[in-house]
């Protein structure tokens, strides 16, 4: 019985991946395929209800685990809830868009196990976990990108994603297992201290540790999208279905910012000063590249994938910052990006299934011909470049106020400039998400009405509500972010 | 015991050779193997590690070795899933040459 005991927290993992094997099962025997969408939520809605009442409702609490490599605490249970919230968003919009594709017992069983995978990476603790999580879910998710078979721009999407996550991969791999050599450990607790033990005793593993870092900024900044290893984002968002694309936008980059928080603010703390700087950089720059050339995007989904881009930047002020505040400001901006993101894509899935276009000139009139999508898609446009009381607003706040905070307190006062840097951006970016607001509410565009498809519908109003509840309930959400970024970084003091 | 330098060299000899390839070939099957490569060279690392450690510390560290298991599983997986959606890629465009699938850009 001992097994059990240790599998407790795995258990939902393992259901998760129970019902990935039988997707294709019940896709043999059931002839309605919307069915097996509600099949897929069983697990996901399970496991997120389970992680509300325990983060949230504080009614219960997850089982002690009782193994060293994997730790159930706040930090894990917010990002996984995050997975599982896009998880169930993408599902519910997956039947009206996939309708006319064969094979949708593989589709929701890859669906399942990405965000297996993403989860997986939430808890690990060491480095052996985190890299079978992050591959759980590429693997995942390169499949996916490919689903629509008949479509060229699928296929090409998958090839590209498919090259770009292995050489990522191997990246990582290579880099985790330079730290392995000079902290004789895959702990990431332990790696820290283990790592100053070996500098001092032998000459030259700091050079060593360097150039992991540099690879592992390298091999997770493919996986988050980072500038200058972003090329591949806006190709693969705009080829995958639209659903996938949200998944990809929302949910795999966060599983990279959660792989890097544990990383460099716990793993590899210790050689913070060397490495502090290039990431301040990569963060501006990403977030001023990735909002320029969404600019001149006319494809609303390549759009959305700058701005993604874009967002990945803020997230990176995180590590040069990392104190607390900051941290829980990440976790903040992961959860409102999860649910603006992802309410976006799901957007342009609806309108796709309607016959609607995905560029920016299809979008003219909505507004009077689906009042809710035009709504919905202008909350979440206004919510991604950070207008109050919604969502983006508060979680950027609190992340460049750490930046603030932190260039008076105990960082260095440059930390300033990522603070002035991400403020000047979110101006920027008004400018491309209000063009496609006027589009939908100046323009004269065709008249007819579209309709909105069900359980898409389901999918933007959950998303819808969660963006306007964050926002409105911002103090509650930090106090949990703070908790959670406190379990993150206790491990290192 | 082979000096560890030799190894660390070997490693990255094989490590550099992959991520030329990758950046270079055209042929997303050889592509594909020389992802293959990076990732044996990690391999190559963690093995060499692990017994290192344990000569060093005087007390046997497997977790190289396991993890290394772990790596090479998950390499077979990826290049399943690679090689089926080259297929698929194949099916569409009638080649596998990188540069030629092309039609995403900005």
């Amino acid at each position: 019985m001992e097994v059990w005991d240790m599998l407790d927290a795995f258990l939902p993992q393992l259901l998760l991946v129970l019902f990935a094997l039988l997707m294709p099962a019940l896709d043999y025997w059931l002839k309605d395929k919307r069915i097996l969408a509600f099949a897929a939520l069983i697990p996901m809605l399970g496991y997120g209800l389970a992680l509300v009442t325990w983060t949230i409702g504080g009614h219960w609490e997850p089982p002690e685990t009782g193994i060293p490599l994997i730790e159930v605490n706040l930090f894990s249970g917010t990002f996984a809830l995050a997975f599982v919230a896009v998880g169930i968003i993408v599902v519910l919009s997956s039947p009206d868009y996939i309708r006319g594709e064969r094979n949708h017992g593989e589709y929701y069983s890859l669906i399942l196990l990405a965000v297996t995978g993403m989860t997986v990476v939430a808890l690990a603790t060491d480095l052996v976990v985190l890299f079978i999580g992050l591959e759980i879910a590429g693997i995942a998710s390169f499949a996916l990108s490919g689903f629509s078979k008949k479509e060229r721009r699928s296929a090409e999407a998958a090839t590209k994603y498919f090259i770009v996550g292995g050489f990522s991969s191997a990246l990582t791999l290579f880099a985790i297992s330079l730290f392995y050599g000079v902290s004789g450990t895959t702990d990431i607790a332990a790696m820290g201290s283990q790592m100053e033990a070996m500098f001092s005793s032998l000459e030259g593993t700091r050079s060593v540790a360097t150039l992991a870092t540099v690879m592992l900024i390298a091999g997770l900044g493919f996986k988050i999208a980072a500038v200058p290893f972003h090329m591949w984002a806006p190709d693969v968002y705009e080829g995958a279905p639209t659903p996938i694309s949200g998944l990809l936008a929302a949910a795999s980059k966060k599983m990279g910012v959660a792989a890097m928080f544990k990383i460099f603010l716990v793993g590899i703390i210790v050689t913070k000063s060397d490495w502090d700087v290039a990431i301040a950089v990569i963060a501006i720059v990403t977030m001023t590249v990735g909002n320029l050339i969404a600019i001149s995007q006319a494809n609303i989904k390549r759009m959305l994938a700058y701005s993604s881009i874009a967002q990945a930047g803020y997230i990176l002020i995180v590590l040069p910052v990392g104190t607390e505040y900051a941290v829980a400001g990440g976790l903040f901006h992961v959860l409102t990006h999860a649910f603006m993101k992802s309410g976006a894509f799901m957007v342009v899935a609806a309108l796709a299934v309607r016959g609607v276009g995905e560029r920016l000139d299809d979008y003219k009139g909505l507004s009077r011909r689906s009042p809710f999508l035009a709504v919905a898609m202008t909350l979440f446009l206004l919510s991604l470049a950070g207008i109050p009381p919604l969502a983006g607003f508060a979680s950027k706040f609190v992340l460049f106020s750490s930046a603030v905070y932190a260039s008076i307190d105990p960082g260095p006062s440059w930390l300033l400039w990522l603070a002035v840097a991400g403020v000047l951006n979110s101006a920027l970016s008004l400018y491309y998400y209000a063009r496609v607001i006027k589009k939908m509410y100046m323009e004269k565009g065709p008249e007819e009405r579209v309709t909105v498809p069900k359980m898409t519908g389901a999918a933007i109003l959950i998303a819808l509500i969660m963006t306007i509840v964050l926002g409105i309930y911002f103090d509650a959400v930090v106090e949990l972010c703070q908790e959670a970024a406190g379990s993150l970084l206790q491990a290192v003091s | 015991m082979i000096p560890i330098e030799y190894w660390l060299i070997f490693s990255s000899l094989l490590f550099c050779i992959g991520a030329y390839g990758v950046l270079t070939r055209k042929n997303a099957i050889v592509v594909l193997m020389c992802i293959e490569i990076m990732l044996n060279s990690a391999n190559i690392n963690l093995v060499m590690f692990s017994s290192y450690h344990s000569v060093l510390h005087g007390v046997v560290d497997p977790s190289g070795q396991v993890f290394t298991l772990f790596s090479i599983a998950i390499a077979a997986a990826e290049v399943a899933v690679g090689l089926a959606i080259l297929l698929s890629v194949y099916r569409r465009y009638q080649t596998i040459e990188v540069d030629k699938i092309n039609i995403l850009r900005w």
